[in-house]
C-alpha cells in the first residue's frame, strides 16, 4: 500500500491527562486521518474514555498537544472544539431525556446559523438514516429504547455535519440486530467522508469495520496499526486477558496509510 | 370568604409568582438560588421610583433604564460572587454565602443612598390606584392590570423556553456536561440567565412599587415569599410558581384577616413547611427519574 | 483534619490569659463586659461551625436559636422565678426542639433549602416575639433579668465571666470530641460524599439532624447567658444582622476548623473597636468581608495560618506506619445473597429483566458481561441505591427489598464503587474508621464526654482500622489525606472501609479498573484472603483473568438477562458467552481458566 502524505485530521501527541491527583493517561499519541474509522480498544479503566474527554475538551491534558484540522485545540473550550467539527457522543448516550426527540435533534445544531431549508435537509437526512426516529419525534427522549437512544445521540451530532465523530461505546447494552444498525450507520457516515474515532467493547465487530486501531492498557497505547493487523496480533489478547507483557507494537507506526 | 380578601391575595400572589419566576430563570442553567434576588427586586423599585418620581423621566424610558441597570448588576454578581465559586466546585454551596453577602451589600448600599423612607410611585398613564367597586370588591384598575400582566409575563417566559436558546438552558439544567458536548456553553447561558433573571426581578419591583411603595424593606419580604412560591410550585416550574404564588398570596391574606396581620409570615412559613414535608419536590414537580 | 496546628502550649496560654483577665480589669469594667460577651458569642459560633463547617448545613437564622434561649431564661426567671440553671436547660431544649421542627423538611432536600428555611424561621420568630406581647412584652422586652445564683450566692460580673469561660471550654471540648468521633466523620461524609455515607450505614438525614440539634442547643445555651449578662432582652437584640454576624464570625475564623470560631470571634471583637467611626457602614463591611473571605480564603484565618504553618514545618512522615505489624483477621461469617426475578427499567431501557443470582455464604461470585449489560445496576439494586420494579433480594435469608441503602449497609453489606468514593478531606485512617459507623456503640453523649467506654472503643477501633490498612497493604498511608492518595491505593482503602464495617457480604464494582499490573496482583491476593476468612464476595469485573482466579462461580449478564452461569472454566468456554463478550476471535484464542 502506498503511503499518502497528508497531515492527520486529528492528532494527539504525548498527551497526559487525569482527574485531580489521579493521572490516567500517560504519553498517549493517537492520529485519525480523514475519512477513516479508527477504533480504540482496551479494558475498562485503560483510559479510552478519558482520552475522548481530553480530545473534546472536557478534561484538559496536563501535557501534550492536540491538533484538529490544522488548529491547536489543546486548551480550546468544549464548545470551540464542537464548532471546529469534532463531535463526541459520550458513553451512555447522555441525551436530554426530559425533552422530546425533535428538541434533542434541534439542540444538535445549537449555535449554528442554518436556513430553514438547510435545517430541514439535515433533519430529513437523519430520518433517512434512522427512520424510526421520524415516528418518535414528539416523545420524550427518555422513553426511547436503548438502540433508539443511541441513534438519536448520533443524529444530534450529525446535525452539525462533523468532520470527525467520536463514539464512546455505541453498542452499550444493545441487541445484536441494533448493533448491526449502529455499525451500518457508522459505515454510512464514513462513506460521506466523516472520520470516526470509535471506543468499543465489541472488539471483534469494531475491528471488522475499522481501518486503524489502537490498543490501550493502563493509560498507555501498547499497540497501534491497521485494524486487520491488530486483530491478528497478540497485543489485543494481552490487553484483554491481562497477560503480563511489555508494550509492543504489532506494526510500525509509519505503516499507517 | 370575603371576595375582597381573595382579590388582594391574588394581587399579592401575582407579585410573589413573579419573584419566583425570576428565581427560576436564574436557577435553571446554574443550579444557584440567588439569595440577593429580593434586593434586586427592591433595587428595581428604587431606581425606577427615583427616575420617574424624582427625576421626572418618562415611564417607558425609566422602565428600560431600570431593567438594563439591574440586569447588569445581576451580571456583575454572577461574575464576582457566583462564577468563581462554581469554578471551584460545581456541587458546593459556597454560593449560598456569597449571594447572601451580595444581598447585604446591595441592601445596605441602597439604604445609605436612598434612606429608609418609602417613595410613592404612580401607576402608568390610564391606570390608577383608585378603588373600583367590581363585584363588591375594592380593587383598582392598576391591580387588575397587574394580575393580567403577570399572566402574560409567565406565558412569555414559558414561550422563551420553547426557543432553541431556552431548550439549551433546559439541556444544561438536565446534564451540564452533555450540553457542553453539543456545543452549548453553559457559562454564557449562566451569564445571560443572571442578566435576565435580575432584569425580571427589577421589573417585578417596578410592578410592585405602586402597590407596595418603593422602599428598602421590600427586599427580605419578597425574597422569602418568592422562595415560598418557588418551593411550593416546584423549583424551575414557572406555571407551578404562578399557582403557588396565588396560594401563598391568598393564604397570607386570609390568615391576616382571620388572625392578625402580624401572623402573615408565620402562616406562610407553616404552609411551606407542610408542603415540603409531604411533597419535598413541591406540588408541581416530579423527582428526577434517574440520578446515575 | 486531626493534625494539631495550634500547639498545646499556645492553647494553654490562651486559656490562662482568659482566666487571668479579671485580675487586671475592674469587676464593672467595660473590658470584662466585652470579654464575657465574647465568650457567649463563641459558644454559639462553635455550634454554628459544627453545623455549617463540618456538616455543610449553613444556618442563616442562628440569632433565632439564641433568642429562644434568651427569652426562655428571661421569662422563666422574671415572671416565674425559676432558678437560672433550670431555665437555661429549658432554653436549650426549646432551641433544639423548635429548630428541628422547622428544619425537618429541609434535611431531605438540597442544602440551600436549609439555609432558606432557617432564614425564614428567624424572620418569623422575630415577628412573633413582637406579636405575642402577652408573653414577650413586645418591643419593651423583658427587663431586670436576675443573675444566676448557686448555694444562695448571687453571681457578680466576675463569677459570671468565669462560668462563661468554663462553659466555653466545655463546649469546645465537647464539640472537638464529637468532631473526632464517628459522628464527625459522618458529618464530613454527608457533606462531601453522600453515597459513601450511605455505604457505611450513616443516614444523611439523621446525621444532619444530630449536627443541627447540637448546634441549636449550643445557641440556646449562649442565649441563656446572653439574657443574664445583658439583664434586658428585647426583639431588637435578635435581628437578621445578628445571624449574619455569627455566620461571618465562623467564616472569618475558618469554616470546618476547630479553632475557627474562636479566632473569628476574637478578631471580630477587635474590628468594631478599630472601625468605631464606621459604625453605620457595618453591614456593608460585613457583606464585603463575607464575599471576600469566601472568594479568597474559604478556610478563613485559621486556614491561612495552617497553610503558613505547613510551609514552615512540613508534616513528618507517618510515625505509626511501621509500628503495627501484619495481623491475621478473625474469621468472618459470610452472608448469602439470593436474588430472584429482579427487574428494573429506566425510561425505555430495560436494564435488568428477571435476573436470578444465588451466592452461597462464604463464596466468591463474579458477575461479568459487556458494558451496559446491567452489572452495576444489579449491584445498586442489591445494596439499596435503586428500587427495583419487581423481584426479590434476600440477604442472609432476610428480604432486603424496600430497605434504604444505609439500612442494608448496617445489616453487614459493604460495597465499593467504580470510582473510589473516599472522603478527600479525611485521612486514610479516618476513612477506614468511618466504615465502623454502625458498629460503634458509644452514643453521642458518651462520645462528647469521652467517657472511658467511648475512649476505649475509639482506641480499639483505631487499632482495628490500622490493622485493616495493614491487611490491604497501605498502612504507610494512614495519616495521608485520601484526596492525595493514588487511585490504586484508594481502591484498597475503600475495601478496608467495607471490611471495617463488619461487612459479611462485600460487593466490589470493577475493582481492577485502572490498576497497574502489580496493583492487580495485590488486589487478587487480597480478594482471595478476604474470601478465605469466610466473607461472601460479589465482584463485578471485566478482567477475566482476575475473575477466573478468584471466583468459584460466574454469572454472565447480557443486556439485562442472565446469559450463562456456572464454574468459570465452563462459562468462559461457553461459545455464546465468548461471542457476547469479545466476539468470535476470543473463541479461537481461548481463555485462561
Amino acid at each position: 500500500m502506498k503511503a499518502i502524505v497528508s497531515a492527520p485530521l486529528l492528532s494527539a501527541a504525548n498527551v497526559d491527562a487525569g482527574y485531580g491527583h489521579v493521572r490516567v493517561l500517560e504519553d498517549v499519541s493517537v492520529d485519525v486521518r480523514q475519512g477513516r474509522i479508527v477504533v480504540l480498544v482496551g479494558r475498562n479503566g485503560a483510559g479510552k474514555s478519558t482520552l475522548l474527554r481530553a480530545l473534546s475538551g472536557l478534561n484538559r491534558p496536563t501535557s501534550g498537544r492536540i491538533t484538529f484540522d490544522g488548529r491547536d485545540i489543546t486548551t480550546a473550550r468544549p464548545n470551540g472544539i464542537v464548532d471546529a467539527g469534532l463531535l463526541h457522543v459520550a458513553e451512555g448516550r447522555r441525551l436530554f431525556r426530559r425533552q422530546s426527540v425533535a428538541d434533542n435533534i434541534e439542540l444538535g445544531r445549537y449555535g449554528l446559523r442554518l436556513t430553514e431549508q438547510e435545517h430541514g435537509r439535515r433533519v430529513a437526512h437523519i430520518h433517512e438514516l434512522f427512520p424510526i426516529l421520524q415516528e418518535k419525534m414528539n416523545l420524550p427522549a427518555g422513553s426511547l429504547s436503548g438502540g433508539q437512544q443511541q441513534m438519536l445521540a448520533i443524529a444530534q451530532a450529525m446535525m452539525r455535519e462533523p468532520k470527525l465523530l467520536m463514539l464512546d461505546e455505541p453498542s452499550l447494552g444493545l441487541a445484536p440486530v441494533l448493533v448491526d444498525q449502529v455499525l451500518a450507520a457508522i459505515l454510512a457516515l464514513r462513506a460521506q467522508g466523516v472520520a470516526i474515532l470509535l471506543v468499543e467493547q465489541m472488539v471483534e465487530r469494531a475491528l471488522e469495520i475499522a481501518d486503524d486501531a489502537y490498543v490501550m492498557q493502563n493509560g498507555r497505547v501498547i499497540a497501534s496499526g491497521l485494524a486487520a493487523d491488530i486483530a491478528a496480533g497478540d497485543a489485543l489478547h494481552a490487553a484483554f486477558m491481562g497477560e503480563h507483557g511489555a508494550p509492543h507494537h504489532s506494526e510500525p507506526r509509519q505503516s499507517q496509510p | 370568604m370575603d371576595i375582597d380578601v381573595l382579590a388582594h391575595g391574588i394581587v399579592a400572589g401575582s407579585l410573589y409568582a413573579l419573584v419566583a419566576v425570576s428565581f427560576n430563570i436564574l436557577y435553571r442553567p446554574t443550579n444557584v438560588f440567588n439569595f440577593a434576588q429580593g434586593e434586586l427586586v427592591m433595587l428595581g423599585a428604587m431606581i425606577f421610583a427615583s427616575l420617574t418620581s424624582l427625576a421626572g423621566m418618562p415611564w417607558l424610558v425609566a422602565f428600560a433604564a431600570t431593567l438594563i441597570t439591574v440586569g447588569c448588576i445581576g451580571l456583575i454578581e454572577e461574575r464576582i460572587a457566583v462564577a468563581p465559586i462554581l469554578a471551584r466546585s460545581q456541587t458546593g454551596t459556597g454560593w449560598v454565602i456569597t449571594t447572601l453577602a451580595t444581598s447585604l451589600i446591595i441592601s445596605n448600599f441602597v439604604g445609605r443612598f436612598w434612606g429608609p423612607d418609602p417613595i410613592l410611585v404612580k401607576p402608568p398613564a390610564l391606570l390608577s390606584m383608585e378603588s373600583l367597586d367590581i363585584l363588591s370588591s375594592r380593587i383598582s384598575s392598576y391591580e387588575i392590570a397587574l394580575i393580567l400582566v403577570t399572566l402574560v409575563l409567565v406565558l412569555i417566559v414559558e414561550r422563551i423556553y420553547r426557543t432553541l436558546k431556552g431548550k439549551a438552558v433546559m439541556a444544561v439544567a438536565e446534564d451540564r456536561e452533555a450540553a457542553l458536548l453539543r456545543g452549548i456553553d453553559p457559562g454564557s447561558l449562566g451569564r445571560w440567565s443572571f442578566f435576565l433573571g435580575a432584569a425580571f426581578a427589577a421589573m417585578t419591583g417596578i410592578l410592585a412599587s405602586p402597590v407596595l411603595y418603593a422602599s428598602t424593606s421590600l427586599g427580605p419580604d419578597l425574597l422569602l415569599k418568592g422562595f415560598a412560591a418557588a418551593a411550593v410550585g416546584s423549583i424551575g416550574n414557572n406555571r407551578g410558581a404562578l399557582i403557588a404564588g396565588y396560594v401563598i398570596g391568598v393564604t397570607e391574606a386570609v390568615g391576616a384577616s382571620l388572625l392578625s396581620p402580624g401572623y402573615q409570615e408565620a402562616v406562610i412559613f407553616i404552609v411551606v413547611l407542610a408542603v415540603l414535608l409531604l411533597k419535598p419536590e413541591g406540588l408541581f414537580g416530579s423527582p428526577n427519574a434517574r440520578t446515575v | 483534619m486531626s493534625r494539631a496546628v495550634i500547639p498545646i502550649a499556645m492553647q494553654l496560654a490562651a486559656l490562662a490569659a482568659a482566666l487571668a483577665l479579671p485580675a487586671f480589669v475592674g469587676a464593672n469594667s467595660y473590658a470584662l463586659f466585652v470579654a464575657t460577651q465574647l465568650g457567649i458569642y463563641i459558644i454559639a459560633a462553635i455550634g454554628l461551625n459544627l453545623l455549617a463547617g463540618y456538616a455543610g448545613q449553613v444556618s442563616l437564622g442562628h440569632a433565632a436559636f439564641v433568642a429562644i434561649g434568651a427569652y426562655s431564661v428571661a421569662l422563666l426567671t422574671v415572671d416565674h422565678h425559676w432558678p437560672f440553671w433550670a431555665a437555661a436547660v429549658v432554653g436549650m431544649v426549646l432551641a433544639a426542639g423548635l429548630g428541628v421542627l422547622a428544619a425537618l423538611p429541609a434535611f431531605r432536600l438540597s442544602t440551600w433549602y436549609f439555609a432558606f428555611i432557617t432564614l425564614a424561621f428567624a424572620l418569623v420568630f422575630e415577628k412573633m416575639i413582637v406579636e405575642w406581647r402577652w408573653l414577650t412584652k413586645g418591643f419593651a422586652g423583658v427587663v431586670s433579668v436576675p443573675p444566676p445564683s448557686a448555694f444562695g450566692y448571687e453571681f457578680g460580673p466576675r463569677p459570671l465571666y468565669y462560668t462563661i469561660v468554663a462553659v466555653t471550654v466545655v463546649a469546645f471540648i465537647l464539640v472537638r470530641n464529637v468532631v473526632h468521633s464517628r459522628f464527625g466523620r459522618a458529618f464530613v461524609a454527608v457533606r462531601d460524599v453522600e453515597p459513601a455515607a450511605l455505604a457505611v450505614g450513616a443516614s444523611p438525614q439523621r446525621t444532619k439532624l444530630v449536627a443541627f440539634v447540637i448546634s441549636a442547643a449550643l445557641a440556646g445555651v449562649a442565649g441563656a447567658f446572653f439574657a443574664v449578662q445583658k439583664t434586658v432582652v428585647t426583639p431588637d437584640d435578635f435581628t437578621a444582622d445578628f445571624s449574619i454576624f455569627f455566620l461571618l464570625t465562623v467564616v472569618l475564623g475558618g469554616l470546618g476548623t476547630l479553632w475557627g470560631p474562636i479566632i473569628g470571634a476574637l478578631v471580630f471583637f477587635l474590628i468594631p473597636e478599630l472601625l468605631a467611626g464606621l459604625q453605620s457602614w457595618r453591614m456593608l463591611i460585613y457583606g464585603g468581608m463575607l464575599l471576600g473571605l469566601m472568594l479568597f480564603a474559604p478556610h478563613g484565618l485559621y486556614g491561612a495560618l495552617r497553610q503558613a504553618w505547613r510551609r514552615m514545618a512540613p508534616a513528618n512522615p507517618g510515625a505509626n506506619a511501621a509500628a503495627s505489624e501484619a495481623r491475621e483477621h478473625p474469621p468472618i461469617a459470610g452472608l448469602a445473597l439470593d436474588i430472584t426475578g429482579l427487574r428494573k427499567q429506566f425510561g425505555g431501557v430495560q436494564a435488568l429483566d428477571a435476573v436470578d443470582l444465588s451466592v452461597p455464604a462464604g463464596s466468591c461470585c463474579a458477575i461479568v458481561g459487556p458494558n451496559g449489560s446491567g452489572k452495576t445496576t444489579l449491584l445498586n439494586l442489591a445494596s439499596g441505591y435503586y428500587v427495583p420494579d419487581a423481584g426479590s433480594v434476600k440477604i442472609g435469608d432476610v428480604e432486603a427489598l424496600g430497605s434504604g441503602a444505609q439500612k442494608i449497609a448496617a445489616r453487614g453489606v459493604g460495597r465499593t464503587f467504580q470510582t473510589p468514593r473516599l472522603i478527600a478531606d479525611l485521612t486514610a485512617l479516618d476513612n477506614v474508621m468511618l466504615g465502623a459507623y454502625t458498629r460503634e456503640r458509644a452514643g453521642l453523649l458518651a462520645t462528647a464526654l469521652r467517657l472511658p467506654s467511648a475512649r476505649a472503643e475509639t482506641r480499639r477501633l483505631r487499632q482495628e482500622a490500622l490493622g485493616f490498612l495493614q491487611f490491604v497493604g497501605v498502612a504507610d498511608r494512614a495519616d495521608v489525606e485520601a484526596g492525595e492518595i493514588p487511585h490504586g491505593q484508594q481502591r484498597l482503602i475503600e475495601i478496608a472501609r467495607a471490611m471495617m464495617g463488619g461487612a459479611r457480604l462485600i460487593l466490589l464494582d470493577e475493582p481492577a479498573a485502572g490498576l497497574s499490573m502489580s496493583e492487580l496482583e495485590r488486589l487478587e491476593r487480597l480478594i482471595m484472603r478476604i474470601c478465605g476468612l469466610g466473607a461472601t464476595i460479589v465482584i463485578v469485573e471485566h478482567h477475566l483473568d482476575l475473575v477466573a482466579n478468584v471466583a468459584s462461580h460466574v454469572t454472565v449478564l447480557d443486556r439485562g438477562v442472565v446469559l450463562a452461569a456456572g464454574k468459570p472454566s465452563a462459562v468462559f468456554n461457553d461459545e455464546r458467552v465468548m461471542r457476547a463478550y469479545m466476539g468470535d476471535r476470543a473463541l479461537k484464542a481461548g481463555v485462561p481458566a
